[in-house]
């Protein structure tokens, strides 16, 4: 009996009893179940599975306190109201909020943040982490930390931008496809349907194809850039402008837009990137455009759009004030998986050699490089693994939080 | 009901529309292709002249519009052929290993779909509980990486630390059925870990989004326990996103395993589209390609018909 | 009986059997020619060789690279599985022993006009097909014939191109006749596009039918992914120690690893670098590390500017640090490359030529000469040239910003790297397999009109030497013209050579070879099934 093991026990028998005697039923539940799951685990496993499950516990605490600290700054920092809805938010979320504000940090600072450069080989390749390198060293001798660093910032822009623009794609279409009906339902149904039964890896092979030498040429991918703003312009148009006039002066403007959202785009990222980007958007759109007919699909038939289309609304009124706030809540658990999916898509593509150039350090790929490494229980793969894993599930408590807040419900 | 067999009927007309939309994508695809299928049969080591008489015997001299009307001709006969490169017969070529692929797929899907659907109504009960956030965390994770790596993972603990699993999944016609489900446990895990958090999440979503409404309102204040409210309730009228996401997520089951058949060496489909691409042998890559879409089709065709049976107000559009 | 003399000789001959280093054959000719007889000498070759191979068992081998569309047609072998399998069941004329030398195959003997043109193979009497048919001076023409011609799809015409005529003498001998001298010729017989199938009645190959006169008899075969062998009762050599093999295709290196670990298979090909040292702890598990010739290149195409300029290119080659590539690209299994393409497991490799070092203030130096400072130069390259082949460019370019060079590293595509970059990109890596003679190499992608000729290289004495080497049948002439070119190909050509990677395999421990492998391919020269044999 070490000194260890009987504070282990004192410590869990101390907080349960507090727990009851403060009526924390919840709270005692776990506290007095894992006490009885610990005699278990202690006989078993001895001594190293209770510290793994002082460890583990003692992380949970740690996570608790941050996510609770900064909500209350957050709370300290804004205004009233949003400081009455930040209140509402489950530790869980709180603690989202920290991780992506974190990796924000990290990404938008990260030349600034990480010790060593991108591409700057400092050691022999593996080695063990020291206080020079926070996390070791990769198969080439550059540090770990600091490709994690550069990775939020090259890997999280990249989806982000790519599921956002395939989100505006798809859900676009698929809210008109819903109101319209008919013809342009169909349309857009089965051209849907023809993107998404060419497999992925097939797909992304065609845009091999197209624009296999030119990646790097900067004109095709802004032209490309260009004609997909333009696509969703077009669907703007269709659900907003009425009358030739309408659709003139759309149309002018949404070219302008388009232009300048390209240039912005091919500014911000190269060409290989851009192409990166615009293959995620259009083989993830048609997902986003049919979850999202199904659920605007079974709102249209509600007998509200009914009256507001008998009051004489407009297509573009009822997909903004009735249908989109009504499909909201599974569009956003779905952006909070998809933008996940996109990591290891991005991963996916440089295998096919479509990818990220390198030495630009992006997530996925670092897992893949040296993936064979966990056969041997060696954990250099899961440090990028884990970066992905803790993105996902900030983003997703961040979006379970949202859910909860749209669904109405006051529990 | 009639109705409903009319869309049936139409989209099955549309489906056949795609598919031909499709094999032209296709066929063009791999004409575009870099490099060539001679180049590709032969590697690096071939000559100018090598290459111009495999192209001959290949029958590659031909216009490439001349060779999609021919093999149109004989694919509306369900004639699909003979690979370019090993001359055998495409059907020959694919037919066991899209067996194996179904196999594979279905085993997985009777695991993971009541299952997530089972923990996504869970989940919606317990909502925001330790045992929400646990199954989140958990199923989250196990998407954050990809699936190849999980597999990995699998095969270091199931396989070489504890032994319980093989960790190659090759197939031979003497298995019994109990040996076969023991052989392919670990790629349908692999494949369950990866498909579960989509369908589960969306379960939930769907459920929460509904909970506010005035009708299952009125159910809480009849009296009825939550599970009742949840399961009579508000599932009928969350099927039909859920129905979408478990479309997508068998679609995937079928299409979209090339990752784990590489890992576990299983002779399924993906591997032989893979080969097939990579050598430009266009009718192989037709014919996957062509399963594929069909399979998709269909599954849509069931998402869609499922949709509307669960909600009536959408047989009748206005 | 046998003097004192012949008794040292045979002493000395005893110890080289017991440390392997010499063949079974060598060590057979020598002790016939010390005057023993042939089964006093075999049996003096049992009782010294250290590992005695024992017969029985099922070899399970797990090969890397197979394809679904994998044929039987020698003409179109182009995966490592289908090489493995080929020496598995299929026999060539001649062959490459463990030591490296040319050993008899189904051909028992050959020799030469002294001009090298004319080549005469005789067939060895006891070789016969899976069938129970005598291998013919027929077969060994059609088999050829299959890779001749116009009509030709075979990957493998080019190596018999100066084959103008082969003829049956009818006394159990072929005669190749060629239009040029070439002293390697029997070397090319091993090529693996090259095997002995049967012919058929109008003179062409049977190849379709997958009939061979190798080791071991194909029972079934399922393309991409599996093949299974018995053996060959009747086989013309020594060895086949396996009753039964099987060849499984494992494409994923993780697979490999964890199947041999495991104990699914006895032996698999192709070891990931990275995990190299992991599995070396095994104690189940032991790795064979053999120097090969196969070869890393980077080849600059010398008429595209800057490659124009000899100093930009020999700067280029200075500031690489080849010793860092090694440690942490190949981890340490390969061996320094020197800027010419002829590794020190080829025959005549030149010794004395000084090693070129990394050296950025010399290619500063000659760049300023060039009036090039700061260079920006673009290098292609795709993760499938080899395992790390990104990473080495990566890893090369951080090297060369000491010279004050830039080097942009673009990421091709996997698919079609070699139809769409080789030979086009001005500077890009690939990987060469192994072949077995410096001639082979220097013809194929360093003659001057060359297809392959992949770094647009022209230097008159380099090819004026390649032609005087080819027909040359006097080894020590031989020896020093290929020096003179290897230093001709270090100083002018325009090709970075960093290193020649290793063949690096693993088998479970109770799987023996003897002490020598040979370099030519994975797996003993391809040839594990029928060299290696279980622990009794």
């Amino acid at each position: 009996m070490s000194f260890f093991v009987v504070g282990y026990y004192a410590l869990l028998l101390v907080t349960s009893c507090l727990a009851a005697y403060f009526n924390q039923r919840q709270a005692f539940l776990v506290l007095f179940s894992l006490t009885l799951v610990s005699f278990v685990l202690g006989i078993v496993g001895g001594v190293p599975a209770l510290r793994a499950v002082a460890t583990c516990a003692g992380l949970l605490l740690f996570a608790g306190m941050i996510a609770y600290a900064f909500r209350e700054f957050l709370i300290y920092l804004s205004s009233d109201d949003m400081g009455k809805e930040l209140r509402t938010a489950p530790l869980t979320a709180a603690f989202g909020m920290f991780v992506i504000f974190t990796y924000a940090i990290m990404g938008i600072f990260a030349p600034w943040i990480a010790p060593h450069g991108e591409a700057e080989v400092i050691s022999s390749a593996f080695a063990p982490a020291d206080e020079n390198m926070l996390l070791g060293a990769d198969q080439l001798g550059r540090d770990m930390f600091s490709r994690i660093v550069f990775g939020a910032r090259n890997t999280v822009a990249l989806a982000l931008v790519g599921t956002t623009l395939a989100f505006i794609l798809g859900a676009m279409a698929g809210l008109l496809a819903a109101t319209k009906g008919g013809f342009f339902d169909g349309v857009m149904g089965r051209t849907a349907d023809v993107i998404m039964s060419i497999p992925s890896l097939i797909f992304a092979l065609l845009m091999l194809s197209i624009f296999g030498g030119s990646l790097a040429a900067p004109s095709t991918s802004f032209w490309l850039l260009t004609g997909f703003f333009c696509v969703v312009g077009l669907l703007f148009l269709a659900a907003a402008a009425e009358g030739a006039m309408g659709w003139l002066i759309g149309a002018a403007i949404a070219v302008g837009v388009a232009v300048g959202l390209a240039l912005f785009g091919t500014s911000i990222f190269n060409a290989s990137e851009v192409i990166l980007i615009l293959v995620v958007a259009i083989i993830y759109s048609p997902r986003v455009y049919r979850l999202t007919r199904a659920v605007a699909g079974n709102v249209v038939v509600m007998d509200y759009i009914e009256a507001a289309k008998l009051r004489g609304e407009g297509n573009w009124y009822l997909i903004r004030r009735e249908i989109l706030p009504n499909s909201t809540a599974p569009l956003i658990a779905e952006f909070g998986l998809e933008f996940c999916f996109v990591f290891l898509l991005i991963a996916g593509l440089s295998f096919l050699g479509l990818g990220i150039q390198p030495p630009t350090a992006d997530w996925g790929s670092m897992v893949r490089e040296n993936a064979t490494l966990i056969s041997f229980g060696d954990i250099t793969p899961l440090i990028p693994a884990g970066a992905i894993a803790l993105l996902t599930v900030a983003v997703n408590f961040v979006v379970d939080w949202m859910l909860h807040r749209s669904s109405g419900l006051k529990e | 009901m009639g109705d409903i067999i009319k869309l049936v009927g139409k989209r099955l007309g549309l489906g056949l529309l795609i598919l031909l939309i499709i094999s032209i994508i296709i066929f063009f695809m791999v004409e575009l292709l870099p490099g060539d299928i001679a180049q590709a049969v032969l590697g690096q080591g071939a000559t100018a002249e090598n290459l111009k008489a495999l192209r001959t015997k290949m029958g590659l001299d031909d216009p490439a519009i001349v060779r999609y009307l021919a093999w149109l001709a004989d694919a509306v006969t369900f004639d699909f052929g003979r690979s370019i490169v090993t001359d055998e017969k495409v059907t020959t070529i694919i037919g066991e290993r899209f067996a194996n692929t179904l196999f594979l797929a279905a085993y997985a899907a009777v695991i993971a779909v009541p299952v997530s659907i089972i923990l996504g109504v869970v989940v919606a009960l317990l909502r925001n509980s330790v045992f929400d956030k646990v199954a989140n965390v958990v199923t989250l994770s196990f998407i954050s990486s990809p699936e190849f790596f999980l597999g990995y993972i699998l095969i270091l603990y199931f396989s070489v630390k504890w032994g319980i699993f093989p960790s190659i999944a090759s197939l031979s016609d003497s298995m019994s059925f109990w040996e076969l489900l023991n052989r392919t446990f670990l790629p349908a895990l692999t494949l369950v870990l990866v498909v579960m958090a989509h369908m589960m999440r969306m379960t939930r979503a769907a459920i929460i989004n509904l909970l506010a409404s005035p009708y299952i309102e009125m159910a809480k204040l009849k009296g009825a326990p939550p599970w009742k409210v949840i399961v009579k309730h508000a599932l009928p009228n969350a099927w039909a996103p859920i129905i979408n996401v478990i479309a997508l997520n068998l679609a995937y089951l079928i299409t979209g395993v090339v990752l784990v058949e590489v890992v576990f060496v299983y002779p399924g489909i993906g591997q032989a589209l893979v080969d097939a691409v990579s050598k430009r042998d266009f009718p192989v890559v037709q014919a996957c390609c062509l399963i594929f879409a069909a399979t998709f089709i269909l599954l849509n065709l069931a998402a869609d018909v499922g949709a509307i049976l669960t909600n009536p107000r959408l047989r009748h559009p206005k | 009986m046998t003097n004192a003399k012949d008794q040292v000789l045979l002493d000395r001959l005893a110890e080289a059997a017991r440390s392997g280093s010499i063949s079974r054959r060598s060590f057979m000719n020598t002790a016939m020619a010390a005057g023993i007889t042939s089964t006093a000498a075999t049996g003096l070759w049992t009782s010294s060789a250290k590992a005695e191979p024992s017969r029985g068992g099922t070899f399970r081998l797990g090969a890397h690279d197979g394809n679904t569309s994998d044929t039987h047609d020698p003409g179109t072998y182009v995966t490592f599985s289908m090489i493995q399998v080929a020496h598995t069941y299929r026999a060539y004329l001649t062959l490459i022993e463990p030591d490296g030398s040319l050993g008899p195959d189904v051909a028992s003997e050959w020799s030469a006009t002294p001009d090298a043109k004319e080549w005469t193979f005789v067939i060895n009497d006891k070789a016969t097909f899976h069938s129970g048919k005598k291998v013919t001076a027929n077969d060994v023409i059609a088999s050829m014939n299959h890779h001749r011609g116009d009509e030709t799809t075979s990957a493998a015409k080019a190596l018999l191109s100066d084959v103008e005529d082969i003829t049956d003498n009818g006394d159990g001998s072929v005669t190749f006749v060629l239009g040029a001298g070439n002293a390697d010729l029997p070397w090319l017989m091993t090529d693996y596009h090259l095997p002995i199938v049967p012919a058929n009645e109008d003179g062409t190959a049977n190849w379709q039918s997958g009939d061979g006169c190798g080791p071991y008899k194909l029972d079934n075969a399922e393309f991409g992914v599996r093949y299974s062998f018995s053996r060959h009762d009747d086989w013309h050599l020594d060895g086949a120690y396996f009753d039964a093999v099987e060849i499984i295709v494992l494409n994923d290196p993780n697979a490999r690893q964890t199947a041999l670990v495991t104990g699914d298979v006895d032996a698999v090909t192709q070891i990931e670098l990275k995990t190299l040292a992991l599995l070396q702890r095994d104690p189940n598990i032991a790795i064979d590390n053999v120097p090969s010739a196969a070869a890393i290149t980077m080849p600059m195409l010398c008429d595209v500017d800057p490659f124009t300029n000899v100093d930009v290119r020999n700067a280029l080659k200075l500031s690489v640090n080849r010793q860092e590539l090694i440690d942490k690209i190949a981890f340490g299994a390969a061996t320094i490359g020197n800027d010419f393409h002829h590794s020190p497991a080829m025959p005549y490799w030149p010794e004395d030529i000084p090693q070129r070092e990394y050296d950025p203030d010399e290619a500063k130096s000659l760049l300023k000469k060039a009036g090039m400072e700061d260079l920006t130069v673009n290098i292609s390259v795709a993760d499938s040239v080899f395992s790390g082949a990104v990473d080495m460019c990566v890893l090369y370019a951080e090297h060369a910003k000491a010279a004050g060079i830039t080097i942009n590293v673009s990421r091709e595509p996997n698919d079609g790297y070699y139809s769409d970059v080789w030979l086009k990109k001005p500077w890009c890596a690939v990987q060469w397999g192994a072949r077995p003679t410096p001639d082979v190499m220097y013809s194929l992608a360093y003659k001057d009109d060359a297809a392959w000729n992949e770094s647009h290289w022209q230097n008159e004495r380099f090819n004026v030497l390649l032609r005087q080497a080819k027909a040359e049948l006097d080894n020590d002439k031989r020896a020093e013209m290929y020096a003179e070119m290897a230093m001709l190909a270090r100083n002018d050509g325009g090709t970075v050579i960093p290193f020649f990677p290793n063949f690096v395999y693993a088998r479970r421990t109770n799987v023996q070879h003897g002490e020598n492998l040979a370099a030519s391919w994975q797996m003993d020269g391809a040839r594990a099934c029928s060299r290696w044999w279980f622990e009794a």
